[in-house]
């Protein structure tokens, strides 16, 4: 059961983002906040630290596909940065530490880094010209905002659906 | 400290990246064209889009009604003190619609480019990442929609397709920073005044109709359509109200701020315009490119709408 659940609330994560893509953006004080959901990668994050790199590897890989080929167009974008991501987080936290509030904030700093690296190479291709100052405060901050809220809340859930699956997976060894 | 990459590994990242960097630069350059896995792909995550979107979207619609049913006494007068002069428009209207049929069949006129039908699509998935303005409808090719083809909500135009598969389409709203995307409009008013819609302010939120004849006058809170003569888009279809003009960085021609009629944040239902009188096909065998700066609309693909 836990074997597929894992995959499962991958695909969930992958469907909702869209559709929390739909309420952004949002006015707030004159100015319109893009909320950008990044739900996925930060559950991948949790898979990769608490159970296995190499699946959340792979998740990130198939994931980042899926993702350019239907939203952006652009294939090899996020299949690349996805993994990427999982690998600098899996790396910080096993020199770091292993504790849920620690992978929490280095998972929410991995989403900043995602976030301007994407702006940095929508800039390059010339799709956009926001300055840097405006993509921090009307993107970047409401997103980080938006997303700590999401892991706070569900960031434990994670931890323990990827702890379970790792300690079935060491029973079934023995 | 133990090593971040073994040689080996090393070797793996190294190739995987080039390979993406390669991916990268091979999908960028063809991006209006999707080949048959990307549409497969395409199609099957649309399918499972749809589970997620559909109830999302009846909540939400849910809630919207809930909303409608706390105004409904406010609403109900102000309705009813308008219903009156509804009646006489009614009338007038009609009278005018019979008699313009009437010169109509006198001039043997029968395409009109203000035809054209309507194909009704639920919006599946906002591109999620913002970057570009983008939506996917769970309407394609098997029903008739096809690149090009104007999208509008009840409120007014809010974009067009870009690209199409056998059961979704991907729409780019006129939102865009995309500099080839551009829209023939048609100020209303005494005088009609033509101009190309070209970039948005993200600033303001409201688009840019440029290349407007200095002869013509035009004001604030003029209405502006679509005017139909990009080839594509039927005409009539309402884009925005006037807000400010001002004349162009050249001094040569006017441009105007445009307040855009429809609302792109909360995008449910949309109807796509299938022009009903010959449309232009969007490409031209190249020669747009040569001709991009001289032609009316049409960006570098010749997709003037």
């Amino acid at each position: 059961m836990i074997r597929l659940l894992i995959p499962f609330v991958a695909v969930v994560l992958f469907y909702v983002e869209p559709v929390f893509g739909l309420f952004s953006p949002i006015e707030v004080g004159d100015k319109l906040r893009f909320l950008i959901p990044r739900f996925l990668i930060m559950f991948l994050i949790f898979v990769g630290v608490y159970y296995s790199r190499q699946r959340a590897l792979v998740y990130a890989i198939i994931f980042g596909l899926l993702y350019d080929l239907f939203h952006i167009d652009i294939i090899g974008l996020y299949a690349f940065l996805y993994p990427a991501v999982c690998l600098l987080a899996i790396w910080a936290v096993k020199h770091i530490h292993k504790h849920i509030a620690v992978v929490t904030l280095i998972t929410l700093l991995l989403v900043a880094v995602l976030e301007t690296a994407l702006y940095g190479f929508f800039t390059l291709i010339g799709f956009i010209g926001m300055p840097f100052g405006e993509f921090v405060t009307t993107r970047l901050l409401p997103t980080m905002i938006a997303n700590s809220v999401f892991l706070v809340l569900l960031g434990w859930v994670f931890k323990s659906l990827a702890n379970r699956r790792s300690i079935q997976k060491r029973e079934g060894m023995l | 400290m133990p090593q971040f990459f073994s040689n080996k590994r090393l070797i793996l990242l190294l190739v995987g990246v080039i390979v993406l960097v390669a991916l990268i630069f091979f999908s960028l350059r063809d991006r209006d064209h999707a080949n048959v896995p990307e549409q497969i792909v395409k199609d099957v995550v649309g399918f499972g889009q749809q589970l997620f979107s559909k109830p999302a979207h009846y909540i939400t619609d849910l809630v919207d009604d809930v909303d409608s049913l706390l105004n409904t006494y406010e609403e109900n007068q102000r309705l009813r003190s308008r219903l009156v002069e509804y009646a006489a428009v009614q009338a007038e209207l009609s009278d005018v619609r019979k008699e313009n049929e009437r010169l109509k069949d006198i001039v043997g006129k029968e395409d009109d480019l203000r035809d054209f039908e309507p194909i009704h699509a639920s919006v599946l998935a906002r591109n999620p990442d913002q970057w570009e303005e983008k939506v996917v409808i769970d309407r394609g090719e098997s029903h008739g929609v096809k690149k090009n083809m104007a999208v509008m909500t009840a409120d007014g135009l809010i974009g067009k397709v870009i690209l199409t598969t056998p059961f979704t389409s991907t729409v780019q709203l006129l939102a865009t920073q995309d500099p080839d995307f551009r829209v023939s409009a048609l100020v209303t008013g005494e005088t009609e005044a033509f101009g190309l819609i070209e970039g948005f302010d993200t600033e303001r939120r409201e688009l840019i109709l440029k290349r407007i004849d200095s002869a013509f006058e035009i004001k604030e809170g003029q209405k502006v359509i679509s005017s139909g003569l990009g080839g594509i888009f039927p005409k009539g279809l309402l884009i925005g109200e006037i807000t400010e003009v001002t004349t162009d960085d050249f001094g040569l021609t006017k441009q105007a701020h445009i307040k855009p009629a429809a609302d792109f944040s909360m995008l449910e239902h949309v109807i796509v315009a299938k022009r009903s009188s010959t449309a232009v096909d969007g490409s031209d065998a190249g020669n747009t490119d040569e001709a991009m700066d001289k032609t009316a609309d049409g960006g570098k693909d010749g997709d003037g709408s």
